[in-house]
């Protein structure tokens, strides 16, 4: 991973982190300073950096995530109706897990699918104009509901 | 610098030539113009352009204001500050409203209050009324990131100087921002405390009162107190410090920045070790011992004429036993006593030191401009002279290439070898010696242990031609702040060769630190009696018969003379709870027919034509200069350095040493506790293996009989071999030691 | 207008993510060409070209270039910025997953014009589809001998609108916090790792081996003189025909909507045209048949940005559209510099009240001077980007936000096309923040 960058940088942090959360679900204290170690950085440092982008979770989530995008192009086209209706069918507010740990849900900025809106990405993978009716399928895929 | 390197600019309307290069703050600066600022600070690596205080109009340049502490001069420039600038003016004005919005403004309980750069500017470019009418951000306040460090989350402007110290100045990667944007907060690493050598430097880099001193907490008002400068006793290095004091008590110690010595910064020992003024056993009045762990006191005439006696009865047999921290005129006037007084030329010091170093003198700021630095020796840098640690940190940050050489060298060698190394060096097989040799600039810098390290560092020196070189040059970094100098005044106060002796009447214990030294201790059991000056009676308790109460650097007059060769000025910040050192040694000298007089100005008026071709005590400035280099004869002789153990698989040689945050004063300072190692024994990946040791286990280490448990720690960068304790540890251990798992 | 490929020409006929597919179509000729003149005369070529950079600033690719420092000991880089976040921009990504040779070789046209060996693409995290299919494409062009001795890693973001800000990409790339650098120094003199730097958006790079074919000379032709070429149109929001379009610069934002996008969905009132991403300044309907390219644009109160079209409908309340652009510009600050960090939450602030109908009408003038004091003000032009749709909707629909103050609550009632939307304003579930009380 290192070698793909010039000797010395610290290019290798964010493939390292990414690596690092896919491996434990999330960057939990003992994963950053994993990733610390590896890297010859501070754990503080790779919490620093970690704290700044919103795809590292430094708390648990659950097995599966499912974003909503809410900013303008989606929100245009009813964003928010589909974000209701997975509140609704997970029982859970945006920005919390469902209590069998199965689902995190929260609604995300623009995801660079405007014209396909309203967007939603289900474990890293987009999904394009998803309609209110479509989302007790989607949760019905995923295993889990209230 | 020649006219075409200097440019024309105006700044509000007033031309300004300026070296090409300068940063617009300092050029406006010299022309007498303030741009307000926060988050620069050049000392903190490139500038950032954060805050956005500095904003002035600048033309040529887009139609909005500029960041003024991102630029440099630049002919033909026009700046407009907000003095002359509406646009300027309303920019600065808003940033400082910005600023405002979500801080607490809880001046009159924050310890900044008075020496504040926010409140001062809000006061002079800020808005006098708040539109802010929502809920601030508020956090837990204040929450402590170290013993040492408060943080108020809240008062904070996120100017982003304390990680960036952290990140680019000592490295040390703890103190992080974390997350983003508005909810962006200054923090450690799982609120573990912020552990570092120079971690202090944070609070005075600190703009606000977000980081704060626990120590100094609701201790005093800007305008109640005092700030004494003067100069840190805790190293070699002597930064250069301002004593905060309220009401005779010592409350805080600030940088005093000497851009040659010390660069503004100073370590946590010399910034909050002060405490130990008021530790809970420092002698305030002479003390006798009379039962095995007791001390009963004296009235001064009882101690004087206790200490005469003991000085009579010893008949010349007596031996002074130095600290290295006493000052240049406290250890001449000593030395005058013992010497002249008491009859005997017999005196121990805490290493050798040798004059043979003057001929490479250089600034510890030719560090950072130097092309090639050779470190020899077995200790880190850091736990001997703290600040070169920092010189050495901003020199590699610019591209000086730095080589360590030693147990825990970037290239390593057995424990021990470093004179050998510097015979190896001067050789013309040696690789390294050759460059060192062909470099403009280059630095030897020798990092213990001692062994007459400055001798042979200075040998190498010679040899390599770095006497007829000016930018080139060598320290030796000794074990005390004053330790050589120390020695001269002795050899100045009297005439004769040291003498040793076989039988010793009375053994005379100068300073804590001698007064902890095993080897003093052992010297003593065998003497007939033992009087100690120290501040602090502990350690004197069951094998000292008189104590007389010592003072510490904050509450003297006299001079220092640091690694540098630099003499500086220490000033009396406090008064001692006790007459000072010189005071009742003038008096005591005047029994023996010796004449010294009682005050730092007088005796350093009789010592200076000796030691210091006559300069005055007052010649000696807040900001001391560096006297010129001494040739000394080359070659210089070195003592053949002994062949180092290099057996195989056998016994691990230890390593003993002092800790930055040990010694007398900072044992006694609670809040630096958890700076303090913890009991381990470090060991080579390597012998680690072969022991089947691993991380955390507990050890048994012994030689000679004696034995001690400790932790074991695996340092991949300790040479093989070798089995590395601090000194509080290491107890009786010395030597060659074997090292099992229990 | 007539539509114009050439950064999707072949795409719709063939599977171009396959080397061999985008060989047949001439693929990688325009490389072989570029290495047969020497890097002063691709550098004419490109500037003659007069290639506006595609990422927002419009600034002539091949100018940049020049300022590389090419004799410097340093190594010099190309990135790519593919970090495309801007609300409304979805072009891209559309480049990366349909035509990524293109891409492909338009790096290692400008890697050559520079004297560059190493290029970085710097995708956005979320993009992981495109991830794949351009690390499948740069694994292909590589094995099979197409690089030379250049070499293109792609890197990933992390989830950060500012990472697409040219200076904080470095800093990200550098494997810090995204966070905006001063300038001076300007990449092209001190970028990635301290060394010369040309950073480009996608669809510029993209661009490049079309020049280098039909020659600088004939793309001057296609679309205005100020700013040749095609740029590929992201049409978003109350539109029948939403998506992508690679139509010359020039082309009216009429033509786009009704020709392109088939009007406005449900037949409904036109009532604002965000022409460059959620960024940029509003149009209103009026200005409908402005121009699509740099100079038109900027005439007319707005900036080109991302060549993004929000379309939005009667039945929106600006001041609610306002809010989730503010929200979303304070989610993205990053942190850095006082007047974004601090204003972004002010103005979010002013104009929850609003909305609420729980302000006074000194509020919209208090509203109006936060935008003047953050504007010109930041470290980069996030807080800019913050500052233009509030200020703008304030200017061109003043009306409605006066309504909420002097109804006390929202005029569209529950109506409002976008009531009760919501926004990530917690950042990272470990540090869930309520949302901020007005
Ligand atoms: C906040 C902010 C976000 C930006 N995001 C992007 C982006 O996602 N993609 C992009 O190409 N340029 C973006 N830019 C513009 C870049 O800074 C830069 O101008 C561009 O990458 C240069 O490429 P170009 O000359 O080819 O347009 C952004 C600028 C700012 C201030
Ligand atoms: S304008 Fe915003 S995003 Fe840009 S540097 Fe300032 S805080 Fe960061
Ligand atoms: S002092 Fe210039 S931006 Fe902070």
């Amino acid at each position: 991973m290192r070698a793909r960058y010039p000797e010395g940088s610290r290019s290798a942090v964010l493939p390292a982190l990414r690596l690092a959360q896919e491996r434990h679900g999330f960057l939990s204290p003992a994963a950053l300073r994993e990733v610390a170690d590896a890297l010859d950085l501070t754990p503080g440092y790779c919490h620093a950096v970690a704290s700044f982008y919103d795809l590292f979770h430094l708390q648990p989530v659950g097995r599966h995530l499912v974003e909503v995008c809410t900013n303008l192009s989606c929100a245009l086209v009813g964003a928010q109706r589909v974000v209701d209706a997975f509140e609704q069918e997970l029982g859970v507010r945006a920005g919390e897990t469902t209590a069998d740990g199965a689902v995190t849900f929260r609604v995300v900025e623009c995801l660079g699918g405007c014209g396909y809106a309203p967007v939603i990405v289900v474990d890293h993978r987009y999904r394009h104009g998803v309609r209110v009716e479509d989302v007790a399928g989607i949760v019905g895929e995923l295993g889990a509901g209230a | 610098m020649t006219a075409s390197e200097l440019v024309n600019l105006t700044i509000d309307g007033i031309p300004v030539q300026a070296p090409k290069g300068t940063g617009l703050v300092e050029a406006a600066a010299a022309a007498g113009i303030e741009i307000p600022v926060f988050c620069y600070e050049p000392r903190l690596g490139p500038p950032v352009g954060a805050c956005r205080m500095c904003l002035c109009e600048v033309k040529p340049g887009p139609p909005k204001p500029q960041a003024a502490c991102t630029l440099t001069v630049a002919e033909g420039m026009e700046v407009s500050t907000a003095l002359t600038s509406p646009l300027a003016m309303d920019a600065q004005n808003s940033t400082l409203e910005f600023l405002l919005l979500n801080h607490p403004l809880d001046c009159p309980v924050c310890d900044k209050g008075g020496e504040c750069p926010l409140q001062d500017l809000t006061f002079r470019f800020g808005p006098g009324v708040t539109r802010m009418a929502f809920d601030k951000r508020t956090y837990e306040k204040p929450i402590p990131i170290s013993p040492t460090i408060a943080l108020d989350r809240e008062r904070c402007i996120l100017c982003y100087r304390c990680t960036r110290f952290s990140e680019s100045v000592a490295e040390d990667g703890q103190l992080i921002a974390r997350n983003r944007g508005a909810q962006s907060t200054i923090a450690t690493f799982e609120d573990e405390p912020y552990r570092a050598a120079f971690s202090g430097n944070v609070i005075e880099l600190c703009p606000v009162g977000a980081l704060t001193s626990v120590q100094y907490r609701f201790e005093a008002r800007p305008w109640e107190i005092q700030n004494v400068p003067t100069v840190c006793g805790h190293c070699p290095v002597g930064c250069n410090v301002l004593a905060t004091t309220r009401e005779g008590k010592a409350k805080r110690i600030l940088s005093r920045n000497h851009p040659e010595v010390d660069g503004g910064w100073l370590c946590d020992k010399g910034r909050f070790a002060y405490t130990h003024l008021y530790a809970h056993d420092r002698v305030v009045d002479p003390l006798r011992k009379i039962g095995v762990r007791r001390f009963d006191e004296l009235s001064w005439d009882e101690a004087l004429d206790e200490l005469e006696r003991l000085a009579r009865a010893a008949d010349g047999r007596v031996l002074l036993a130095l600290s290295g921290s006493e000052t240049v005129e406290q250890a001449y006037a000593l030395s005058k006593l013992v010497r002249q007084g008491f009859g005997s030329n017999a005196a121990v010091f805490p290493e050798e030191a040798s004059s043979a170093l003057d001929a490479f003198r250089l600034p510890l700021s030719a560090i950072h401009d130097a092309q090639l630095v050779v470190v020899l020796g077995d200790e880190p840098v850091v736990e001997r002279a703290p600040v070169v640690d920092l010189w050495l940190k901003a020199a590699a940050r610019r591209g000086t290439e730095i080589v360590t050489v030693g147990a825990l060298g970037s290239v390593q060698r057995p424990a021990g070898t470093a004179a050998q190394t510097a015979r190896e060096l001067g050789d013309e097989s040696s690789e390294l010696g050759r460059r060192l040799a062909e470099a403009d600039r280059a630095i030897l810098i020798w990092s213990g242990p001692g062994g007459h390290g400055g001798v042979h560092v200075a040998e190498l020196a010679g040899r390599l031609g770095f006497a007829a070189k000016p930018g080139c040059g060598a320290f030796y970094l000794p074990a005390t702040p004053n330790g050589r100098a120390v020695a001269e005044a002795w050899a100045a106060a009297g005439k004769g060769d040291q003498t040793r002796l076989d039988h010793v009447g009375l053994l005379l214990v100068s300073g804590e630190e001698a007064a902890e030294s095993p080897r003093i201790r052992e010297l003593g059991a065998r003497a007939d009696a033992v009087a100690a000056i120290s501040m602090f009676a502990d350690p004197l308790r069951a094998w000292v018969d008189l104590v007389l109460p010592g003072t510490s650097y904050l509450e003297r007059d006299g001079t220092f003379v640091n690694l540098e060769g630099r003499p500086q000025r220490l000033r009396r910040a406090v008064i001692p709870p006790a007459p000072d050192e010189l005071a009742w040694i003038a008096k005591l000298a005047e029994r023996f027919d010796v004449e010294l007089a009682p005050y730092a100005t007088a005796v350093h008026a009789e010592l200076s034509p000796l030691l210091f071709e006559g300069a005055p005590f007052g010649a000696l400035g807040e900001r001391a200069e560096l006297p010129p280099r001494h040739p000394v004869a080359l070659p210089i002789a070195a003592p053949a350095p002994a062949p180092a153990a290099t057996e195989h698989g056998g016994p691990l040689r230890l390593l003993r040493y002092r800790p930055l945050f040990s010694g007398p004063a900072v044992e006694r300072v609670p809040e630096l506790a958890f700076q303090r190692p913890a009991p381990e024994i470090e060991l080579s990946t390597d012998d680690a293996r072969v022991r089947g040791i691993s991380p955390g286990d507990t050890v048994r280490v012994s030689s000679n009989g004696t034995s001690v448990e400790l932790r074991a720690r695996i340092e991949h960068d300790l040479v093989a071999g070798v089995a590395r304790a601090a000194e509080e540890f290491a107890g009786a251990l010395a030597g060659a030691v074997e090292v099992s798992r229990t | 207008m007539p539509a114009r490929s050439l950064l999707l020409a072949g795409a719709d006929e063939r599977d171009l993510t396959q080397l061999a597919e985008y060989r047949a179509i001439g693929g990688y000729e325009a490389a072989a060409k570029a290495a047969a003149m020497s890097s002063d005369e691709l550098l004419a070529e490109l500037s003659a070209a007069n290639l506006r950079g595609r990422g927002g600033a419009g600034f002539p690719m091949g100018r940049k270039a020049s300022l590389i420092d090419r004799a410097s000991r340093k190594p010099k880089y190309l990135v790519v910025n593919a970090d495309e976040s801007e609300p409304g921009a979805f072009k891209d990504r559309e480049v990366i997953a349909r035509v990524p040779h293109r891409l492909i070789e338009g790096c290692l046209i400008a890697a050559r014009a520079i004297e560059s060996t190493d290029v970085f693409i710097y995708i956005r995290g979320e993009y992981l589809a495109e991830y794949e299919v351009l690390e499948r494409a740069v694994d292909e062009a590589r094995a099979a001998g197409l690089f030379g001795d250049v070499d293109v890693v792609v890197h990933r973001g992390a989830g950060a609108y500012i990472c697409g800000e040219e200076t904080a990409l470095l800093d990200s790339l550098e494997g810090r916090r995204g966070q905006p650098r001063p300038r001076p120094p300007f990449p092209p003199i001190q970028g990635l790792y301290t060394a010369p730097t040309q950073i480009n958006n996608v669809c510029t790079i993209a661009t490049v081996p079309a020049i280098v074919s039909m020659g600088a000379a004939e793309f001057a032709k296609i679309g205005p003189e100020s700013a040749p070429g095609t740029a590929i149109f992201s049409v978003s929001g109350n539109v029948v025909r939403p998506g992508n379009y690679e139509l010359p610069l020039g082309t009216p934002i009429r033509t786009l909507l009704e020709e392109y996008g088939g009007g406005v969905a449900g037949g409904r009132k036109l009532k604002a045209l965000i022409p460059g991403g959620s960024s940029v300044p509003v149009l209103t309907p009026d200005q409908i048949d402005t121009p699509l390219d740099y100079d038109s644009i900027q005439k007319a109160g707005s900036f080109f940005g991302s060549a993004s079209l929000i379309v939005v409908d009667d039945r929106c309340c600006m001041v609610q559209l306002a809010l989730r652009a503010a929200k979303f510009y304070m989610h993205e600050s990053c942190g850095k510099c006082t007047p974004c960090r601090e204003g972004t939450r002010w103005l979010v602030q002013i104009l929850t009240r609003i909305e609420a109908g729980e302000a006074e009408l000194s509020d919209l003038d208090l509203l109006r001077s936060v935008c003047d004091r953050i504007l010109g003000r930041a470290l980069c032009a996030l807080a800019d980007f913050a500052v233009y749709p509030v200020s703008s909707y304030l200017t061109k629909y003043g009306d409605e936000f006066r309504a909420h103050v002097e109804r006390r609550a929202c005029p569209f009632g529950d109506a409002s096309s976008i009531a009760g939307i919501t926004a990530p304003i917690d950042q990272h579930l470990h540090y869930p923040t309520v949302e901020i009380p007005a």
